[in-house]
């Protein structure tokens, strides 16, 4: 219903307003709005997208983003507003198809049967949302400076070409190291339905998950290396290392521990935040920037990342299955305790006595939902998510004056992310 | 001797010049000891490879054993669960790796401090003892992934990691020292030596991925077998052993020379290997023997033995299924030449070993000597080793 009511409300919108100024009064961070209209904040943010988002949003079981880019294209033809809306994921579409390409032959292996057990996940339809990357070439151009004095065009495009590919790698690696992290995961718990289809272990053989993890992670460390960068070594290598630590915190956690909201931010920025935000900050490294730059390049990403681990929580109580790709409730009933429930704690302290007992007996899990029905933990956890995505966006905002028209895009196309974080209902 | 006080007694008799009394400071701010004199008997102990840097393969151990502390308990135990006093292994490869720094290190008017840049020369050793920190930790990962992949029970004597702690932990414990390992390799701050580790990362993996795909096809040709040797045992020591050569500043020549003799070295080590498992017994292996050929693992001896006799084939290929099998390949291998072919080959590798090292550019350096001999004795002892 909000959906319909933001549709009216955008197309009273003039269209002479520039693209930029016709959602910022509306902006989270502009209008000062305090936490606890926050809640609201994060509904609102609904109406301030533009009209094709809003459209594609309402229509039901659409999967992959290039399904939704054509469907805006083709359904809003009306809008003749010379500022085009960007989608923040058309922006970088092609690139990111020679980037899948590239990682494709990248992965072929001495041997075959390795390189299409790792080829599984970089196959279109399993490829998940491809956010990380669109969010890492994107900032690649929001940070790209511009030679100061007009070299030769030659060497100035030759240069911007050779950091460019360059970029790209990093992008490349960050899906590697990922995609290894998914694959040893898989060993470990039962995700069956990993990205909507048989997980890599059922598939294959818990053997071979094994293996061609190490592979990827093997080849990254080669991609890495090629890079001659040994501080960008150095971020990626953390990142497989905060992996690991986050999945075995989730893995080993004691009574205390698994309730506490302290140690769950901090092993939701290992699982999920340490490689976007490690990412960006190599990203920004590469392109020469400097150190303050390069630690707001991290902090978009790191806020981003844990923006949209929050909201994943709450999706995992309030999505479908279709939606998601995933059972939902999945994370209860492995015994992950995430933000709503840890929200709905404090209010209903009785709830952690229900959690120790843990969630092999369903009908515990059919109490836990029942006390996060009555407290305000679901909206909570989307209140906290809003502030990081705030904060993602502050840091955008900070970045330093450019006029170049590709970087101011690609600024609002991570801005726009920002908000496509909180609103996603998959 | 000790290296260091072996190096102290050349110090104190020899007027320095071109780079005055490098290798004293080298000696004494390193190590930290106090300079003794010993009596001459104690000479004939440096002839011994392992005593020559049995101190610094402490150093290296205990440095390993800190490398490994990590925020959540069972993971640390994990990781270093084979870096404990006791299971530390032969220690082989760390102690080639410093002998070919020693053999490297030579102190000529070339390698002056601008040469190397920033790096002081006092700092090499630390960097180079950082390459042996780097390649175990690469080799134990391989080995605790190696073990997962296997269903092994055991490891270095004791119960492997996975049957004692999981596959679960195993797994992430492996990942977890690929990490460490390549933020020490980002540390030197040196790009090219990041490429070989990485490469030798690349080969592991490639190697037990090879075991584990191959064809029946593949698995009876020698050119694969040769080709899965060199990934699994020989990258990983051949690497290290170039990158110690691109620390120390030398010449591209040098460092091929240095990669060849690693290469030969590791594959002679596991042709060696490859007859101890048919030859050897439980108690000195540290674990059971007839190993490879239980886990339908086809090595050189039983190889060459296919090339006499190709109906020995057949038996191959159902030896996982059909433990009778077992007694009639033997009775073949027995017949056939293949233990002495497979010494032959081992001995061959072990002669471009030390031809490597008696290529290497000439050196007045007792040092540099001491190790030379050091390595060439190594080439010998693999061969000569029954465990």
């Amino acid at each position: 219903m909000l959906i319909y009511r933001g549709l009216s409300r955008i197309s009273r919108i003039s269209k002479k307003t520039s693209f930029g100024r016709r959602w910022l009064p509306s902006h989270p961070l502009l209008s000062g709005a305090s936490h606890s209209a926050a809640a609201a904040a994060a509904d609102s943010s609904v109406k301030v997208l533009g009209c094709r988002e809003a459209y594609s949003w309402s229509l039901p079981a659409l999967h992959g983003i290039r399904h939704q880019i054509h469907h805006q294209s083709s359904s809003v033809i009306e809008d003749t507003d010379s500022q085009e809306q960007l989608d923040p994921f058309s922006l970088v579409a092609d690139e990111l198809s020679i980037l899948a390409k590239r990682l494709r032959s990248m992965v072929v292996a001495e041997v075959p049967k390795l390189a299409s057990a790792a080829e599984y996940f970089f196959k279109m339809g399993v490829e998940g949302k491809r956010f990380r990357p669109t969010v890492l070439l994107l900032m690649a151009t929001a940070l790209n400076v511009r030679v100061p004095e007009p070299l030769h065009d030659g060497v100035e495009d030759a240069l911007a070409t050779e950091l460019r590919t360059r970029q790209q790698c990093i992008a490349e690696i960050t899906e590697m190291i990922h995609v290894a992290s998914l694959l040893h995961d898989d060993v470990l718990d039962d995700a069956d339905t990993r990205r909507g289809i048989g997980s890599l272990n059922f598939v294959m053989g818990n053997k071979l998950a094994v293996l061609a993890g190490d592979f990827l992670l093997s080849r990254a460390c080669v991609a890495l290396a090629s890079l001659k960068n040994t501080e960008v070594v150095t971020l990626l290598a953390t990142v497989v290392e905060h992996l690991v630590t986050g999945e075995t915190m989730q893995m080993t956690t004691s009574s205390d521990q698994r309730c506490s909201m302290d140690y769950y931010m901090q092993k939701t920025y290992y699982k999920t935040a340490s490689l976007i935000s490690n990412s960006c900050k190599a990203i920004a490294l590469l392109a020469g920037q400097t150190a303050e730059v390069a630690i707001l390049a991290f902090d978009y990403g790191k806020n981003l990342g844990l923006a949209y681990q929050l909201i994943d929580d709450v999706l995992d109580f309030t999505g479908t299955s279709a939606s998601l790709g995933k059972g939902s409730l999945s994370d209860i009933r492995h015994g992950i305790i995430t933000a709503p429930i840890l929200f709905a704690m404090e209010e209903f302290p009785q709830l952690r006595t229900v959690v120790e007992q843990g969630f092999e007996d369903s009908s515990n899990v059919d109490i836990a939902l029942e006390y996060l029905g009555k407290s305000r933990g679901i909206q909570k956890t989307r209140e906290l998510a809003v502030k990081h995505a705030n904060l993602a966006a502050a840091a955008i905002d900070s970045l330093p004056e450019n006029n170049d028209e590709d970087v101011t895009k690609s600024r609002r196309a991570l801005l726009d992310l920002t908000h496509r974080v909180i609103t996603r209902n998959k | 001797m000790l290296f260091s006080q072996l190096v102290y007694r050349i110090a104190a008799r020899t007027p320095r010049n071109s780079l005055p009394s490098c290798r004293w400071i080298l000696s004494h701010r390193r190590y930290g000891h106090q300079p003794t004199f010993r009596n001459s008997n104690e000479n004939k102990k440096h002839l011994d490879p392992f005593s020559l840097v049995g101190d610094e393969l402490s150093l290296i151990s205990m440095r390993l054993r800190s490398m490994v502390v990590a925020e959540v308990p069972e993971l640390a135990s994990a990781a270093g669960y084979f870096f404990k006093e006791g299971v530390e292994g032969k220690k082989l490869c760390p102690t080639v790796i410093l002998l070919m720094a020693t053999a490297l290190n030579v102190c000529t008017p070339e390698l002056s401090p601008n040469v190397l840049g920033n790096t002081l020369i006092l700092d090499l050793r630390r960097r180079q003892q950082c390459i042996a920190e780097i390649t175990e930790m690469i080799h134990v990962a391989s080995l605790i992934h190696d073990d997962v992949l296997d269903d092994a029970d055991t490891r270095r004597g004791i119960g492997s990691l996975s049957s004692v702690m999981g596959n679960k932990l195993a797994i992430l414990a492996g990942d977890l020292l690929i990490s460490r390992a390549l933020v020490a390799l980002a540390s030197l701050k040196h790009t090219e030596v990041v490429s070989l580790m990485a490469t030798a990362l690349k080969n592991l993996v490639s190697g037990e991925t090879m075991q584990m795909t191959a064809t029946f096809e593949q698995r009876c040709s020698m050119e694969c077998y040769m080709q899965k040797t060199y990934n699994k045992t020989a990258a990983l020591v051949s690497n290290s052993c170039k990158a110690v050569a691109y620390l120390s500043g030398q010449r591209e020549e040098v460092a091929t020379l240095a990669f060849e003799y690693g290469k030969n070295l590791g594959l002679a080590y596991q042709l060696i290997d490859d007859i101890l498992d048919f030859t050897g017994t439980s108690a000195s292996l540290g674990k059971a023997s007839l190993t490879d050929l239980r886990n339908g693992i086809i090595t050189a001896p039983i190889l060459f033995a296919m090339e006499e006799f190709p109906q020995l084939r057949a038996f191959i290929n159902s030896s996982s299924d059909n433990p009778a099998n077992l007694d009639v390949i033997l009775e073949y291998l027995g017949k056939s030449h293949g233990i002495q072919r497979t010494t032959e080959l081992a001995l061959k590798h072990a002669s471009l070993a030390a031809a490597a090292i008696d290529s290497l550019p000439e050196t007045h350096d007792v040092d540099a000597t001491n190790a030379r001999t050091a390595l060439v004795h190594i080439t010998q002892k693999i061969i000569t080793r029954n465990k």
